[in-house]
């Protein structure tokens, strides 16, 4: 085939010139490091680095997520350590105080001021706030106190049930927190199926003590009166007065009836009543403030020690029940913290997925590139030369 | 008589005749568009004698243009599609590049949005992370609108481009009749052909060629008739028609190109093909306003996802959320040619039946028909266009008004301008409505264990939504509202009253309540910020099927897809112009070493030439010397 002297030169320059763009694309690539530089480069990889790159973007909100929901448990952790440990002492003061035998009355009523004291620190643990100023135990309500202590004994929840869920994983949630109402409001009373107590009415030396269920299936909740008709005969009425079962009195021994038993023990006077209440809960405070009250009654005589000994013994058990139920919620928040551990190490799981993925996806491999771009220079140079070569030939010289 | 001094000269002319072509050729060896030339010699007519016939010399029968039709249309067809082809490419590639940085791109802007969220999520009572809520929004926003205002900026210059598209071609087309009258009667005046002529005309066949394709047809006088598109006359004979790039007739700003003609003016915008006008026009058509539908309709969604979910929590002051996102409305655009007053109101009806299109409306005898701007495909709305039935498809609620004439056309874009129009409207850091409007409690006196959901809204613009519920037990079974009614209770079941939803579980005692009230005091709720960050990755588009992250991606691949494609198909179609171009190069392209010979020849020949004059001279000589005795 005849080539024209122009074509000749221009085939042989745009040769060049490409082998250029070649170049130049590869010098692109080595500069950035990366292989896809635009979506053209291609296509299908540049949306998978684009999901990729917002996977991480996503994962690292998750992780500080994460870690504002692990610094507000510990918060809580450490605030209901704090309760538990106000409780602790708050029980000590109860057993010492319900040793009537050495105790006067203003022994116990300097104990009983160092409740109210307790009782107060207890409601600043539950106002307790976080470096921001939210409150922890008050559910969304976050910007509200929540508890008010009010001059009855009882405290007044001004929160909400509410707990928030934080994302820390892409199907992860995990609560922040629980609610004062979760916390301190809801304390199962007595024994978890019935609480008792005695009447202020009461001239016996008669004390019942917390009862036990023994068959559970036969309970029946209600509220429950155990009246001693006469010093030796007892029966048990319910709400609606009718006797549910009867029986004669021996000190000591228990008194049983719908699956449940409790023992009375010294001598009840005729007429002297013990409330046996069904299933329903107690706030903590209510329980000190009943403590602190119970030793502030003056108890000289035989029954006021008696009904003395019957509340300190209800008391105690409703102590014991608090610590239990702050005991149950820390193990809550403990499971949670955990939670969020597991939840960290697959999101470094994540991360080190998706770095290894967008290597591949998006990265040089240099060794190759470098490789490459020495082939695509050698080629360079070889036209150049080439070029110079050839276009020294021509017929002319010869003329 | 034969005459060998005659026959002499003969040569010598034909050979200085074949020299001249030579040196021409040399001459124009760098001339872009020359074909290589070549004296045709032929042997003169021969006489008769008594020993037969005599030959009488040589002479040169034309000088030949080395040249061919079919070859030449080939090459210019193939060049016209490379230079669209090119054209594209680089049009695209800057789309591409626009939209190529992943750690700034919308992706990433969306993210950081969803972030943002979730920090309020994390935080809602915190001030500062609803005010980077908003400034995430607002940078989602311009990120959008820088996008915006690129593809603005593109389409300006492909107006810019249309028109000096349309003044190159009309110039080219002008000049081509001017030769086409040179030529003819060139061919008139000798009979023989004016090459160099030729070849300017061939020459500007071939630049007319790579701006838009065109189709030639030689006529019996030597011209040629040029056409573009479907067989538009560009240039008929010694006349040429011109190129105009004049305005839309349903937006100004938007240009079309028309062939004009003293009679009439002609849309031929959707006819051209080929050449860097057509790959402008594919650009346009298939890039530029595709792209930016694309991105309107993102905004769309986006905005329509986040009020919506918005709309249904409460913020700090305790109101229901407003519009987080406004965006530009739905532009109606109508023909200059309407001669009837009608207009049409159209709004957007939800995200996810809206396409990238946009659409035309147009008034027929039988009433109003639609279809699609950009594929010309119909499409069937319900409704009458009356107010109260609109008429409804493809994502839109169209109601007419005023009264249409036939023929009359009105053009819908449905998301062009919804980017240009888009803000953010929440400025208060408080009024980003985090928590939800209701909340569930159980009452503190309940026996059972029974245990409320905060609950979750089913239907903000529920009158009773925020009306407080009492859900009591009436055993451990069954339950009533408000004091009214029984209701059988499943533990965990959906309890759905007033718009919201709440579920109970454990096992309620009886006479046990459940409050579910205004959420007047939830500052650190954080359930509609929850909310709205999962509704952000719930697929909107396409009939519930397409996330807005999928859309980006989608919408990312696909000018990734066009901008390769356009790459690998103008690479193709450069091999097979060059290969083309090279085929009519080694037809008519000068070779200098030819040349070169081609001199040694003619040179030699005429040496010879020169020597026969000598012999003849000393025949002569020869014979004047014996008849002088």
């Amino acid at each position: 085939m005849r080539i024209s002297t122009q074509s000749f030169y221009g085939s042989a320059l745009a040769a060049m010139l490409d082998q250029q763009a070649v170049l130049s694309r590869t010098q692109v690539q080595v500069a950035t490091g990366k292989r896809v530089n635009t979506p053209a480069d291609d296509p299908i990889a540049a949306v998978h680095i684009l999901e990729l790159e917002r996977t991480q973007l996503e994962t690292d909100q998750f992780g500080k997520n994460g870690e504002i929901v692990r610094s507000r448990l510990n918060l809580e952790e450490q605030a209901l350590a704090d309760a538990g440990t106000v409780l602790q002492r708050v029980r000590e003061l109860a057993l010492q105080a319900a040793n009537t035998a050495t105790m006067s009355d203003t022994d116990r009523r300097s104990v009983a001021t160092e409740i109210v004291q307790r009782r107060q620190e207890l409601a600043d643990i539950a106002n307790r706030q976080d470096a921001v100023g939210e409150y922890l135990f008050s559910g969304f309500s976050g910007l509200t106190k929540p508890f008010a202590l009010s001059s009855t004994g009882s405290a007044v929840y001004a929160g909400d049930q509410g707990s928030r869920l934080l994302q820390v994983g892409a199907s992860q949630r995990v609560a922040d927190g629980h609610s004062g109402f979760d916390v301190f409001m809801q304390v199962s009373r007595g024994n978890g199926t019935f609480a008792t107590g005695s009447a202020p009415t009461n001239s016996g030396t008669g004390v019942i003590d917390n009862g036990s269920v023994v068959n559970k299936a036969a309970w029946v909740p209600g509220d429950y009166s155990l009246t001693f008709v006469s010093s030796s005969n007892w029966q048990v009425v319910d709400a609606a007065s009718a006797v549910v079962a009867s029986g004669t009195y021996t000190a000591g021994t228990s008194i049983a009836f719908n699956g449940i038993q409790v023992t009375v023990a010294g001598s009840p006077a005729a007429g002297d009543r013990f409330a046996i209440t069904g299933p329903s809960s107690e706030d903590i405070f209510t329980t000190l403030d009943t403590l602190a009250s119970s030793l502030q009654q003056t108890a000289a005589a035989p029954a006021d020690k008696a009904r003395l000994q019957t509340a300190l013994g209800g008391v105690l058990q409703q102590i014991d029940q608090g610590a239990d139920h702050l005991l149950g919620i820390r193990a809550e928040v403990g499971s949670r913290l955990s939670m969020l551990d597991g939840a960290e190490s697959m999101r470094e799981n994540l991360k080190v997925d998706i770095a290894g993925s967008l290597a591949n996806l998006r990265d040089l491999d240099y060794a190759e590139a470098m490789t490459r771009m020495n082939q695509q220079l050698v080629g360079l140079q070889a036209a150049q030369q080439s070029y110079i070569k050839i276009a020294q030939l021509s017929l002319f010289n010869y003329l | 008589m034969a005459d060998f001094l005659a026959t002499g000269v003969s040569g010598l002319l034909a050979f200085q005749r074949a020299l001249d072509t030579t040196s021409h050729n040399i001459a124009n060896v760098n001339t872009p568009g020359y074909s290589r030339q070549v004296a045709e010699l032929t042997a003169r007519q021969a006489e008769q004698h008594g020993s037969g016939w005599l030959g009488n010399g040589v002479e040169v029968n034309t000088v030949k243009r080395m040249y061919d039709d079919f070859m030449s249309s080939q090459a210019r067809s193939s060049s016209s599609t490379f230079s669209q082809l090119d054209s594209y490419a680089a049009q695209v590639q800057r789309v591409n590049n626009l939209f190529g940085d992943s750690s700034t791109g919308l992706t990433a802007s969306l993210q950081n949005f969803t972030n943002a969220l979730q920090s309020v999520a994390s935080s809602p009572t915190s001030i500062p992370a609803r005010q980077t809520l908003l400034s995430q929004g607002q940078a989602l926003v311009n990120r959008l609108k820088s996008y915006d205002s690129s593809l603005d900026s593109l389409d300006a210059q492909v107006n810019v481009q249309f028109e000096a598209e349309a003044t190159t071609i009309s110039t080219l087309a002008t000049n081509i009749a001017k030769l086409n009258q040179e030529i003819s009667t060139g061919y008139a005046r000798s009979g023989q052909p004016p090459n160099d002529l030729l070849d300017q005309r061939d020459r500007l066949l071939d630049e007319l060629s790579t701006h838009v394709n065109v189709s030639t047809v030689k006529q019996g006088d030597n011209s040629i008739n040029v056409f573009i598109g479907n067989g538009q006359p560009l240039v008929v004979g010694k006349t040429a028609s011109r190129l105009a790039a004049i305005p839309d007739s349903f937006d100004p700003t938007r240009k079309i190109i028309s062939l004009q003609s003293p009679s009439s003016s002609v849309d031929v915008t959707d006819n051209l093909t080929g050449g860097t006008l057509g790959g402008t026009i594919d650009f346009r058509s298939q890039v530029l306003e595709p792209a930016r539908n694309s991105l309107g309709k993102f905004s769309v969604g986006l905005a329509q996802v986040m009020n919506g979910q918005h709309a249904a929590g409460i913020d700090l002051q305790g109101n229901l959320g407003g519009d987080i996102f406004a965006v530009g409305a739905v532009a109606v655009q109508s023909s200059g040619r309407n001669t009837g007053t009608a207009a049409l109101a159209v709004t957007r009806t939800g995200p996810g039946a809206l396409t990238n299109a946009d659409y035309l409306m147009t008034f027929t005898a039988t009433g109003w028909t639609a279809q699609r701007a950009d594929t010309g495909a119909a499409i069937t709305l319900s409704g009458t266009g009356t107010l109260v039935d609109p008429f409804v498809g493809d994502g839109l609620s169209i109601v007419v008004s005023g009264i249409p004439q036939v023929g009359d056309r009105l053009k819908i874009l449905p998301t062009a301008n919804a980017v240009s129009g888009m803000s953010v409207l929440v400025t208060d850091p408080s009024e980003v409505a985090a928590a939800a409007p209701i909340v569930g409690s159980a009452s503190g006196s309940n026996t059972g264990n029974g245990v409320i959901t905060p609950g979750e809204v089913l239907d903000a613009s529920n009158a009773q939504l925020r009306s407080s519920v009492t859900i009591r037990f009436l055993t451990a079974s069954t339950y009533s509202v408000n004091g009214a009614g029984s209701f059988v209770y499943s533990g965990g079941g959906n309890i759905d009253i007033n718009g919201w939803r709440v579920q109970v579980s454990g096992a309620p005692a009886v006479g046990d309540t459940f409050i579910v009230a205004d959420n007047t005091a939830g500052a650190g709720d954080n359930r509609n910020a929850m909310r709205m960050t999962s509704v952000l990755s719930q697929p909107v588009f396409s009939n519930g099927t397409t996330s807005l992250n999928a859309a980006v991606g989608q919408f990312t691949s696909d000018i990734g897809v066009k901008t390769n494609q356009a790459q690998v198909g103008r690479d193709a179609q450069k091999v097979v112009r060059d290969e083309n171009a090279a085929a009519l190069e080694s037809l008519s392209g000068v070779n200098l070493d030819e040349e070169a010979a081609n001199l040694v020849r003619y040179q030699q020949a005429y040496q010879a030439m020169a020597q026969i004059i000598g012999v003849a001279d000393k025949m002569f000589q020869t014979l004047l010397a014996v008849t002088r005795g």
